[in-house]
């Protein structure tokens, strides 16, 4: 069967109408998918790589959007003709979705009903497209949770998707998925809001998976590097068009556009240390044209040359850190214990607890930033906030500049707030909407009484939004006007409102795009280096810490598995927790590649 | 495929160990919430009759009317305990309604109070009993209870009917203009309820009544005015004029649609653009399930708060409304209690309304329960 041409997509146009015109979402694109293939799809944010997906399914909300031209051919097994999906009513299409053409989406946390548990939510997409009896549904929805390795399926069936864990819940939505058995399965970036130990678990299940079933597989993403580990073909996308598709080995061995260069160099390496990451911009500059299309010029062609410039020499490190560790530390965390009730009795009294933070100890240099990795639920999260006073520490000390924070009384405190800044995780929700960002930025210069009148602090947010790479005229802008790169700029713009001397970075790149978080990650080491500030990193991706940090912690069920610094940690890793974690981070390597796709080129 | 007879697995929990498990989780969170519900229920009493204790009204005057002497006038006072200092009046009247209490076995005890138990010791009894609201200081001296008893049936039925009528009508019309946003219909529901919701019951109820109860009356054959129960001159009998419900639960039911229509409204175009929404549609089904079934019972929360709130305050009694019709539920009563200054009737209905708004509180908490598995049953 494999080898057939299975959908093809032919000059396809989804365009969505706003109120600034109509913006080509997918612009003329076109592209096959054979039976028994997996294809990567892979761009960044408004590349119009969901669009694609989403057009196929017929997902597209209407309005704004609409399929404005093009063909999407479906060729089923048992049938000579192929049958174009854009031109089905409603009612037609419906029997397709799930049934032969099925999806994961994103967010595994809002993908599913809330009110219903995950069994039903299954077995009601079997019944939808088999004649199956309730019993025989329940059966098969039980098999298919033991097949992406549930643990205890009878207890996942009656469980609500609010019981689960994120990873487990994206189990479920490829149960559901896979439960008729489709033709076409397109994932849709199935792994981008989950850990990365979790991704690595889900990849490995989805390669399982495609072994067994007789599925082909549409696996859009952001990340090169999870492409390297699953697809067989590769397109890459930018603003709407394809600018390159390849077999995977040719995209990583050969790449050819310029885009396709910026995505593969700008990953954090992990074998190496560079002073900055290697951006989209590094590799082309782009021009519009009067009539809205691009003129894309490469000003780089080769990757290596790139990252050549940015190497720091492991000497260059060890001068740094001899430095930086000379000096008194700034921050000294000692017998840290953050607590949180888990079980309580009628009378609300806690009878047990959960040490999300439990006895840790470690001190922070000035101008140093100290990396803090772990998985979901590690307490890394919990301990940054600790150490702000967001969360009540249960015992220990945070000694700040020769002051212990937890003695302080709250007038006490505002004082030492002004050095203590976070940014964090999620740059959609941590900004007012209904703020501007200029004003967002100036609320903690007036609650702290800096500068003398709004005017000063006025000329100060820009000066900051400069330092940013945003702009004057942003100013008064609100918060969904910009990307999710630029509103967390935006944020770390209001960390520095008060010319803090320490920052916890808080996940603060985990929800944007590889090549965004380059820009940040760039941003953030260049205000360091300009002034002076230290940083606590916190992220559960190794490869991100790594990169940043000078040392680093790894945290594990509330305590410390191993401290030191970073580079070491990574080449000669002490406990398994550790390894587990480098292990997971996607590596996009030519020999894992060559491993996968074709053994025999080894 | 594997069939029923081989399964690995054990067979699914049948619907009464659902509802058992459910229960046994339920309990405890239920326990709690009338405990609350008891501890406001104790300090509203407390408040309330204070406050209307303390109002500088004279009861016995009131009464008596304006042509009385300033001897019957203290007799009155007497009879009714008015003479005594006003904090044991009033802690006298929280005993009388506290179903622990004590009382001095005088004479007419037994009858007062109808204990279901007493434990004499000396003079005093402490006595289980139901409230006791005492007697109105009109209507020939009845017991407020038999006041109420006759009184809440009715506003009950014209509070459930109204506020039936108000859900179907509000969540249906709220459902299609959430599908059919910014549409001549859509816009046509939002004005129609934005005017529905400014519509004071009073207005609406005398338009009604006058609309269809007067000029129109010999097409729809209803009074403009009427109470449920009729009397018949000739076999002494109440029998129920069931036409007469109509117009006060229209009247009743119109601000409740507009606010209803607009909640679920906003709530389905909240849940309709969600994430699971799309899992649903990418599944296959139809949109009459996508909207029934998914995306309803997840908007169905600030419904539930709207229509209880509204049902309780119509259970409370609707003042104009039944004032208009002149249907003698519970809000009749209550502003001829207040007119007139009955002071047992109208605590009793006031501590009436107290119950009906604590007892809806733990009623939703647990619906909330019931409807969203998310919220935390308090482990």
């Amino acid at each position: 069967m494999s080898g057939r041409k299975l959908l093809e997509v032919k000059n396809l146009k989804t365009y969505f109408t706003t109120e600034e015109g109509t913006v080509k979402a997918v612009d003329d694109v076109s592209f096959t998918l054979n039976r028994g293939e997996t294809v990567g799809i892979v761009g960044e944010s408004g590349s119009g790589k969901s669009v694609t997906s989403l057009s196929i399914m017929r997902l597209i909300p209407m309005p704004p959007g609409r399929i404005a031209g093009g063909e999407i051919l479906y060729y089923p097994k048992d049938q000579d003709e192929p049958i174009d999906l854009v031109k089905l009513s409603e009612d037609q299409i419906r029997k397709y979705r799930g049934n032969d053409i099925s999806v994961i989406f994103q967010e595994p946390m809002t993908s599913l009903n809330p009110v219903f548990t995950c069994g039903n939510q299954v077995t009601e997409a079997i019944r939808l497209h088999q004649n199956v009896s309730k019993s025989e549904a329940r059966e098969r929805t039980l098999e298919l949770f033991k097949k992406v390795e549930l643990p205890d399926p009878p207890r996942i069936f009656r469980s609500y998707p609010h019981q689960l864990s994120g990873g487990q819940k994206q189990r479920v939505m490829i149960a559901m998925a896979m439960s008729c058995n489709p033709d076409v399965l397109i994932a849709d970036e199935p792994t981008t809001a989950l850990d990365v130990t979790v991704q690595k678990t889900i990849l490995d299940l989805m390669n399982d998976l495609r072994q067994e079933i007789d599925a082909s597989i549409i696996f859009i993403t952001h990340d090169l590097g999870v492409i390297a580990e699953i697809a067989d073909r590769v397109i890459v996308m930018y603003k709407g068009k394809i600018v390159e598709q390849g077999d995977v080995y040719q995209i990583f061995a050969n790449p050819q556009h310029p885009y396709t260069k910026g995505l593969l160099a700008c990953r954090p390496p992990l074998d190496y240390r560079l002073s900055k990451l290697p951006v989209v911009s590094d590799f082309m500059s782009v021009t519009m044209n009067e009539d809205g299309s691009r003129n894309i010029t490469e000003k780089q062609s080769s990757v290596e040359e790139v990252i050549e410039n940015f190497k720091v020499s492991p000497e260059q490190t060890k001068e740094r850190h001899r430095n930086l560790f000379a000096k008194e530390p700034i921050l000294e965390v000692k017998n840290l214990s953050t607590w949180f009730a888990s079980k309580k009795n009628f009378f609300g009294k806690a009878l047990s607890y959960v040490k999300a933070v439990d006895d840790v100890t470690f001190d922070v240099y000035p101008g140093e930033t100290l990396g803090l990795v772990g998985e979901s639920g590690c307490g890394k999260t919990t301990l940054g906030r600790t150490i702000i006073k967001l969360q009540e520490a249960r015992g220990g000390e945070i000694i700040f500049r020769g002051k212990d924070l937890l003695k302080l009384n709250q007038a006490e405190m505002k004082v030492q707030r002004r050095d203590l800044q976070i940014i964090f995780q999620d740059p959609y929700s941590s900004l007012n909407p209904r703020m501007t960002i200029g004003n967002a930025i100036m609320e903690p210069m007036q609650v702290h009484g800096v500068l003398a009148n709004d005017e000063e602090r006025k000329a100060r947010v820009i000066e900051l939004l400069e330092t940013v790479n945003l702009e004057a005229r942003h100013f008064t802008r609100y918060p969904h006007e910009f990307s999710g790169g630029q509103r967390q700029r935006i944020c770390v713009a209001r960390a520095l409102a008060l010319e803090p001397k320490f920052i916890i970075c808080d996940e603060s790149v985990s929800a944007l795009d590889v090549s965004v978080q380059a820009q940040v990650l760039n941003l953030l080491l260049e205000l360091q280096a300009k002034l002076n500030l230290t940083y606590i990193f916190i992220s559960h991706d190794l490869s991100v810490v790594k990169f940043m940090s000078d040392r680093m912690i790894v945290m594990n069920k509330g305590k410390i598995e191993e401290m030191g610094v970073a580079d070491e940690i990574y080449a000669d890793p002490k406990r398994d927790y550790t390894r587990g974690l480098i292990e997971a981070i996607p590596k996009g390597r030519m020999e894992d590649i060559i491993a996968r796709v074709n053994p025999s080129l080894q | 495929m594997s069939s029923q007879q081989t399964s690995q697995w054990e067979a699914p929990e049948s619907v009464v160990q659902k509802l058992l498990r459910w229960l046994f989780e339920v309990t405890p969170f239920i326990l709690k919430r009338m405990l609350y519900g008891l501890v406001t229920l104790v300090l509203v009493v407390v408040i309330i009759t204070s406050i209307i204790y303390i109002a500088p009204v004279d009861p016995a005057r009131l009464t008596k009317g304006q042509r009385t002497d300033a001897a019957s006038i203290e007799l009155t006072r007497k009879k009714f305990g008015l003479d005594k200092p006003l904090p044991l009046q009033i802690l006298s009247y929280i005993n009388d309604v506290s179903p622990i209490s004590f009382h001095n076995t005088s004479s007419d005890f037994k009858e007062k109070y109808q204990p279901l138990l007493s434990i004499p010791f000396g003079g005093t009894a402490l006595a289980i009993k139901a409230p006791y609201l005492r007697d109105s200081y009109q209507r020939s001296g009845r017991r407020v209870i038999d006041i109420l008893k006759e009184a809440i049936p009715k506003t009950l039925l014209l509070a459930v009917t109204s506020i039936f009528i108000a859900s179907i009508i509000g969540i249906f019309l709220g459902v299609i203009a959430s599908l059919k946003q910014n549409s001549w219909f859509d816009n046509l529901a939002v004005s129609l309820s934005v005017f529905g919701y400014s519509l004071p019951s009073y207005v609406s109820a005398s338009i009604l009544a006058i609309v269809f109860g007067f000029y129109l009356a010999h097409i729809t054959g209803l009074n403009i005015q009427g109470d449920l129960y009729g009397y018949n001159d000739y076999t002494g009998e109440d029998y129920i004029v069931w036409k007469n419900l109509f117009l006060p639960a229209l009247a009743l039911g119109i601000r409740p649609v507009a606010i209803i229509t607009q909640l679920t409204r906003s709530a389905m175009l909240d849940i309709l653009s969600q994430d699971y929404i799309r899992t649903a549609r990418a599944k296959g089904l139809k949109k009459f399930t996508i909207v029934f079934k998914h995306a309803l019972r997840n908007a169905l929360n600030p419904i539930v708060t709207a229509i209880s709130g509204w049902f309780a305050a119509l259970l409370a009694g609707a003042f104009f409304v039944e004032a208009v019709f002149n249907f003698k539920g519970l809000g009749w009563e209550l502003i001829n209690a207040l007119m007139n200054y009955d002071r047992p009737l109208l605590l009793g209905a006031v501590l009436f309304a107290a119950v009906v708004f604590v007892l809806m509180n733990i009623i939703v908490d647990i619906l909330y329960a019931i409807i969203d598995p998310q919220v935390s049953v308090g482990k």
